[in-house]
């Protein structure tokens, strides 16, 4: 294990005796189920014997290199890391922290409890290191099966992108059984110059179960990233980006869909820190809610002193289909620096009336009608993912529980 | 350097000039703040014993509470202890005209531009004066009285229509809703009391003018507007105080009542001393004004801040009835060192309610501006309906511009549009304007008040010329 | 009238004009062509006084020192640029942007302001004069506006300001062939013994409708021809490529004379 990463480990592992769990006055968890939240329980990461069923019919069938973390441990059998593509080295992390291989994204700043917690217990997970063009998807499965010591899971993902390397890199995270629990998935991601990145994360934990991931991303010049978050599963789904440009010209876009039923909570907390002469980010998402599912979204654009000639757009657009849900939207900016062109917008509203007007009088039966303008609706989200398996899984899944 | 970096500059040196303080015979409590100030104030004021009880009842809740420190505002420590709780010119107890009042007193009003004598108005707007939270007179009582309108200070209020303050006092804002809200209902001193009876529209504007003179001295001044059914009254108030070098403390409450089909319109041209380019001196200003609307009635605050050193304020409505409206226009300038945290809440309570936000934040020198806002659309707001937007103007590398807004939303039929927009005023448009004659300094003036139009437009006339030249006058600095 | 002698403009040590001779008496129309990075608009920025040039040389205004002028004197003196990108000014409305320009420009002059009742006549001839709408004086300056609207406001503004010299900086741009009729008739209603014009272009097209007395051809920041309206017919037959150095490729030339 390499020093920095165990002194850090060694710091948490002290603060965690004294942990206060987020409340509500914490901005970032304002609309998240304190209650709930205070009944995961934490530890080391040990093997579990309750093996999930075949998971090959939870995750997109993808053909690429596949590596799979179950309760925080890396599950050597169900993973396929024989014949890796060139420039590609995926490890267990175990195994990166012994031979010191770990980038240091300095994930110090993320000083919530949970982040703490998975400093202090996430030892396991996966290490992907690209330094070339690799064509095909590398998959990244975490699963969560809550336990007898522990009901919730910690593991981190470390991804690091040399000079001019591309990739994309797919992250499922599923949970198994109907007991209560969860999982803690903190990614850590470097873009050296020039290079690009697809992460896409595919959220779909049971819905007894609770889902907290943390991505933080650090960019030099001229990279590019392109993050999308399809956040469907657990009972409180929570995905937080922390995008930090660092180098001139660097450039993120986000996007996502939420599509919550029954009583799901679904929170998104982006913040994009321009930090950087001359960069740009997007952030797009869309959310769908039915039942009394809430949905949130917390999105924020900070311009540091100096980075001129910012670039920022941000949007959130969300549906409501029942009586019963509800949505906060928080489109933030904090802007230090001159010379920018910030612009956000937000919207909440249901179906357009005209359009499902103009449906029926064609002949398509109501319900049929408001099916067909909510998929346009979500739909408009995977507009730019290229696999037809992550495409297939994601229509799939929505179309499932629509039925 | 660039042309506009140079604008800026000049900008950040405009001086105040309402900073002159006038040497009246004044009334001041020692400071310090306990049960016994609370008491002081009430007996000052000879008050009946139920305001007695409801003061103490705020100050009990006061000293439980904490000073929120959500907004972002950096303010240095504020010794509650050291303020003096009460100050009032020395003057006689009732006046029976004009002539009577203080001619030091008059002649500070004329030098700000607000003529006491009727006979000299040109406009048709009744004003209170208040000095350092006292109500020193009211003109065109009269005419107002034959509408039935009452306009009257709110200690004279208490005296006069107690039955009407007691109904609604704390009841938009109740005692515990805040810090500052807490604070004021535990000292306030004196404030504007107005009630328009059913099915009037009041004949003139109604203006409160708000003068902090003495030194070491809180405002603390409370306003009550209570509009009967299918009555209507616009309302307006200015604010002025001297320049000195240390913080003064403003936690002003504002309460507006709009019953059934009415409608309230406030207006706001807050100018309070706003510090020296150091950032040395300036008012500490914490507002809360809120109003509840009922039924088809219509809540509209405007405001153009461009003063304190730091400015805490959220005029809210809760949309309570059916159909009911609210609007926020606002301009808020920072420039020097001043911080603001303001904007709006809108709450939709009942349903096809409609509001609409719009917000000019302008930031210069080394200003920090913030719009915080909240939409909350209750589960049974049927059919509410918002639009917001807000948009912010960076004049300068060392100022900074912050959007949070809030939208919460438990009504499926609610639409709800938020949008901003940062922008820059162009070099190239300064460029335009001077290729057709303009000076620098007027040109930029032009494009800023070009900004904050959609908001002047709401203002009454008299109150839009004035903010105009106030947004002028902080562009100031004569380009050669 | 205008008096330029050997003016050069550069931006950041890079040449644009490499040394501009040109004299414009009063009531004349010149009208100055060349392809694409020529130095048009760079002459015209240069006269009209816009930041982040270094210029040299001389340009005088009926004797005056142009170049020592902020741009806003410029106007003062009389000189007018129609931009070929008229700039958005969101909230100020037309009236009262071109009402506040016309009185700067006479209080620097030292006469009468105008009262906002003589303005709507002169405003109104304007309008009339470029088929603009009456709601036109009530929307914000140029902010929305179609690309041949802003360009008739141009004209309109020039139009109020009665300029000495008007420096239309490729005013045909982006105009159908109705609004280019109407821009050019209402620079032509504008022409008089005392107003001098510079017209800058790149096409011919427009010097069928605005008769120039005299036509200069700018190349590569230098003036390389000049002669009567037969140049610009000659231009319209030849392209450029006559005129331009042989180290210039041929893309660039296809460009030119598209």
């Amino acid at each position: 294990m390499s020093g920095t990463v165990s002194a850090l480990r060694a710091e948490a592992l002290e603060l965690v005796e004294s942990l206060h769990l987020p409340t509500k006055r914490d901005e970032a968890w304002r609309y998240a189920p304190h209650k709930t939240l205070s009944e995961l329980t934490f530890g080391p990461a040990t093997a579990t014997d309750a093996l999930p069923t075949d998971i090959d019919d939870q995750v997109p069938a993808l053909d690429g290199p596949r590596i799979v973390i179950v309760n925080g441990v890396v599950d050597a059998t169900r993973s396929q890391l024989g014949s890796l593509p060139a420039g590609v080295q995926m490890v267990s992390l175990d195994d990166a922290d012994q031979s010191e291989q770990r980038s240091e994204v300095d994930a110090k700043a993320a000083d919530d409890a949970f982040s703490i917690l998975n400093r202090a217990y996430g030892d396991g997970g996966a290490f992907l290191q690209i330094d070339g063009q690799p064509t095909e998807t590398i998959h990244i499965v975490d699963i969560a099966v809550p336990g007898e010591t522990q009901n919730a899971s910690a593991s981190r993902v470390v991804i690091d992108m040399a000079v001019g390397s591309s990739a994309t890199v797919v992250e499922t995270r599923i949970g198994s059984g109907d007991a209560f629990g969860g999982s803690n998935v903190c990614t850590e991601i470097s873009l050296a110059a020039n290079a690009s990145l697809e992460h896409i994360i595919l959220q779909d934990l049971p819905s007894t179960q609770v889902h907290l991931g943390r991505v933080d991303v650090v960019q030099a010049a001229e990279s590019n990233l392109r993050a999308r978050l399809f956040n469907l599963g657990s009972d409180y789904g929570r995905v937080a980006y922390h995008v930090h440009l660092n180098g001139e010209g660097a450039h993120a876009d986000l996007s996502g869909l939420y599509f919550g039923f029954g009583t799901q909570t679904l929170d998104q907390q982006i913040t994009v820190v321009h930090d950087a002469k001359d960069c740009t980010s997007r952030q797009s998402y869309r959310g769908v809610l039915d039942d009394s599912s809430t949905g949130v979204w917390n999105g924020g654009v900070d311009v540091r002193k100096g980075a001129d000639g910012t670039d920022s757009e941000q949007s959130n657009d969300n549906l409501l289909l029942s009586r019963q849900a509800d949505v906060n939207t928080m489109p933030r900016l904090e802007i230090l620096a001159d010379e920018v062109s910030c612009q956000h917008g937000a919207t909440v509203g249901q179906l357009d009336d005209e359009a499902l007007y103009y449906m029926r009088s064609r002949g398509i039966p109501k319900d049929e009608a408001s099916r067909l303008l909510i998929k346009g609706f979500a739909d408009q989200t995977m507009d730019d993912i290229e696999s037809d398996a992550i495409r297939t899984w994601i229509t799939e899944r929505l179309g499932h529980d629509d039925a | 350097m660039s042309e506009t970096m140079r604008d800026i500059e000049k900008l950040t040196e405009a001086s105040y000039e309402y900073g002159f303080s006038t040497d009246l015979d004044t009334d001041v409590a020692p400071p310090g703040l306990t049960e016994e100030t609370v008491r002081l104030i009430s007996a000052k004021k000879d008050e009946p014993e139920w305001l007695l009880a409801w003061r103490l009842q705020a100050f009990a809740a006061w000293q439980e509470m904490d000073e929120p420190d959500w907004a972002k505002l950096q303010i240095a420590p504020i010794d509650y202890q050291s303020i003096s709780y009460w100050a009032a010119p020395k003057q006689k107890p009732v006046l029976d005209s004009m002539d009577d009042v203080d001619p030091e007193i008059r002649e500070m009003f004329d030098k700000l531009g607000i003529p006491l004598h009727e006979q000299k108005m040109l406009s048709n707007v009744a004003v209170d004066a208040i000095v350092d939270s006292v109500s020193v007179t009211t003109t065109f009582k009269e005419t107002l009285a034959e509408a039935g309108v009452i306009f009257c200070s709110f200690s004279e209020a208490v005296q006069d229509h107690p039955e009407l303050v007691r109904e609604h006092l704390g009841s938009v804002v109740p005692v515990r809703d805040n810090f500052f809200a807490a604070l004021n209902s535990a000292v306030f001193s004196d404030g504007s009391f107005c009630y328009i009876p059913k099915g009037v529209r009041c004949p003139m504007e109604l203006s409160t003018y708000f003068r902090i003179n003495s030194m070491n001295t809180g405002q603390f001044e409370r306003t009550l507007i209570v509009a009967e059914d299918d009555s209507h009254v616009s309302y307006l108030e200015g604010c002025t105080a001297p320049q000195r070098d240390e913080n003064q403390l403003h936690a002003a409450v504002v309460e507006l009542v709009a019953k059934d089909r009415s409608e309230i319109k406030y207006s706001t041209v807050q100018n309070w001393y706003p510090g020296d380019e150091n950032g040395v001196g300036g008012i500490y200003n914490f507002v809360t004004k809120r109003g509840r609307a009922h039924t088809d009635a219509k809540i509209s605050w405007t405001q153009v801040e461009t003063g304190s050193a730091i400015t805490w304020k959220y005029p809210s409505v809760i949309l309570q009835g059916d159909r009911s409206i609210g609007e926020f226009y606002s301009v808020a300038l920072t420039s020097k060192h001043q911080q603001a945290d303001t904007g709006t809440k809108m709450i939709h309570i009942g349903a096809d309610t409609t509001s609409s936000i719009i917000s000019k934040g302008i930031s210069a020198a080394k200003g920090q501006n913030t719009y915080r806002g909240l939409v909350k659309i209750m589960r049974s707001a049927e059919n509410a309906r918002n639009y917001t937007q807000c948009d912010s103007l960076l004049l300068g590398k060392e100022c900074g511009a912050h959007t949070v807004p809030y939208i919460e939303v438990k009504n499926p039929t609610a639409q709800v549009e938020h949008e901003a927009s940062t922008s820059t005023v162009g070099e190239d448009q300064l460029y335009y304007c001077r290729q057709r004659g303009m000076n620098e300094e007027d040109a930029m003036a032009m494009i800023v008040n070009g900004f904050c139009r959609e908001v002047f437009d709401e203002l009454p006339m008299e109150f839009a010329v004035e903010a105009q030249r106030l947004l002028s006058v902080s562009l100031e600095g004569s380009v050669g | 009238m205008l008096n330029v002698a050997n003016l050069t403009a550069s931006i950041e040590d890079n040449p644009i004009l490499k040394g501009i001779d040109l004299n414009v008496g009063a009531g004349e129309v010149h009208a100055i062509m060349g392809p694409n990075g020529s130095g048009k608009s760079t002459f015209a920025h240069a006269l009209a006084g816009r930041d982040g040039y270094e210029i040299e040389g001389t340009a005088t205004i009926d004797g005056a020192d142009l170049l020592e002028m902020e741009p806003e004197e410029r106007a003062a003196a009389g000189v007018f640029m129609g931009f070929q990108y008229p700039v958005e000014i969101p909230g100020v409305n037309n009236m009262y942007f071109l009402r506040t320009a016309l009185n700067s420009v006479r209080r620097t002059r030292g006469e009468d302001e105008i009262g906002a009742r003589d303005f709507l006549e002169i405003a109104q001839k304007a309008m009339d004069l470029v088929e603009m709408k009456k709601d036109f004086l009530h929307r914000s300056v140029n902010a929305g506006f179609s690309g041949g609207e802003k360009k008739r406001n141009e004209i309109l503004q020039m139009a109020v300001m009665e300029p000495r010299l008007a420096v239309l900086d490729e005013t045909d741009s982006g105009l159908d062939i109705d609004a280019l009729r109407v821009v050019a008739a209402g620079v032509n209603a504008l022409r008089g013994p005392d107003r001098s014009m510079i017209v800058i272009t790149h096409y011919q097209r427009l010097l069928d409708y605005i008769k120039p007395d005299f036509v200069h051809v700018l190349v590569d920041g230098k003036i390389v021809e000049s002669g009567d309206h037969t140049l610009a017919v000659h231009l319209e037959d030849h392209g450029y490529a006559g005129f331009l150095n042989s180290g210039l490729d041929d893309a660039s030339l296809s460009g030119a004379t598209a």
